[in-house]
């Protein structure tokens, strides 16, 4: 998964956003760059987490920003991937809603969404890996952790 | 024999992870389970007294007061990649896991 992020330029590593929304249409832009996804994608998501709140944090530093399955200005199914050096927060009260790792999800086909899926929850529930993305500054990073944990 | 729901905003991404941390829990504490569906809120508010246990983000389990008043256990997650928290909330329910 790391792999592909890098072969599908599906990544963008960054120092900070202004907040969580800007960080959010941040995370996209690498999804907009091969049309994965349309531009009114990242507004949508923001609209999401307005309305619902920051359940798309799932995990201490970990957000998955998504609206839903099938949406519209989705064209592929992939996952973006986004670093920040300084944490993001989703809820002023709650520490533990700040994000720094973002996968942002695009989903038209739902066989190739849930493999996906499986795939980004096993290295999510691999902790030394996740704290080592957390610590990652390039593309190579995301290469050598692939190798090291992944392959 | 469980019916568990798993449920989130959309139905696409935080539920199908929850579902996948749930797997995890099932096989570990060896669970007999019947249905385990994930869902969108807008389903999951209506379909949620038909299951036994309903985990959805700690935000949302004010959604299901209807289902709980019907019997349903409704587990709240605060981080639902954590089989430790799932596992240790669904013991201190008291539902019977067998």
């Amino acid at each position: 998964m790391l792999r592909e992020f890098v072969e599908k330029k599906h990544y963008l590593f960054a120092e900070e956003a202004a907040d969580w929304e800007e960080a959010i249409l941040m995370s996209c832009r690498s999804l907009e760059a091969d049309n994965t996804v349309e531009s009114n994608y990242g507004r949508d998501i923001v609209e999401c987490v307005k309305k619902y709140g920051p359940y798309i944090v799932i995990m201490p530093n970990v957000a998955l920003p998504h609206s839903q399955e099938g949406a519209v200005g989705v064209n592929k199914t992939a996952i973006g991937f986004m670093k920040l050096d300084k944490p993001v927060s989703f809820d002023p009260d709650d520490p533990e809603k700040d994000a720094r790792l973002f996968f942002t999800l695009a989903s038209c086909n739902p066989n190739q969404h849930l493999d996906n899926m499986t795939r980004l929850s096993e290295m999510l529930m691999n902790e030394e890996l996740v704290e080592e993305l957390l610590d990652a500054s390039g593309p190579e990073d995301l290469l050598r952790l692939q190798e090291k944990y992944l392959d | 024999m469980l019916d568990i729901l798993v449920c989130c905003a959309n139905g696409a991404g935080t539920s199908l992870m929850m579902k996948m941390t749930t797997e995890k829990v099932i096989k570990s504490l060896n669970i007999k389970v019947g249905k385990l569906h994930h869902c969108s809120l807008s389903e999951g508010k209506s379909a949620a007294s038909q299951f036994n246990v309903v985990f959805c983000p700690l935000n949302f389990v004010s959604m299901f007061k209807d289902a709980e008043s019907k019997g349903t256990t409704v587990i709240g997650l605060k981080n639902v990649m954590s089989q430790a928290e799932m596992e240790e909330k669904l013991k201190a329910s008291g539902i019977p896991l067998e």
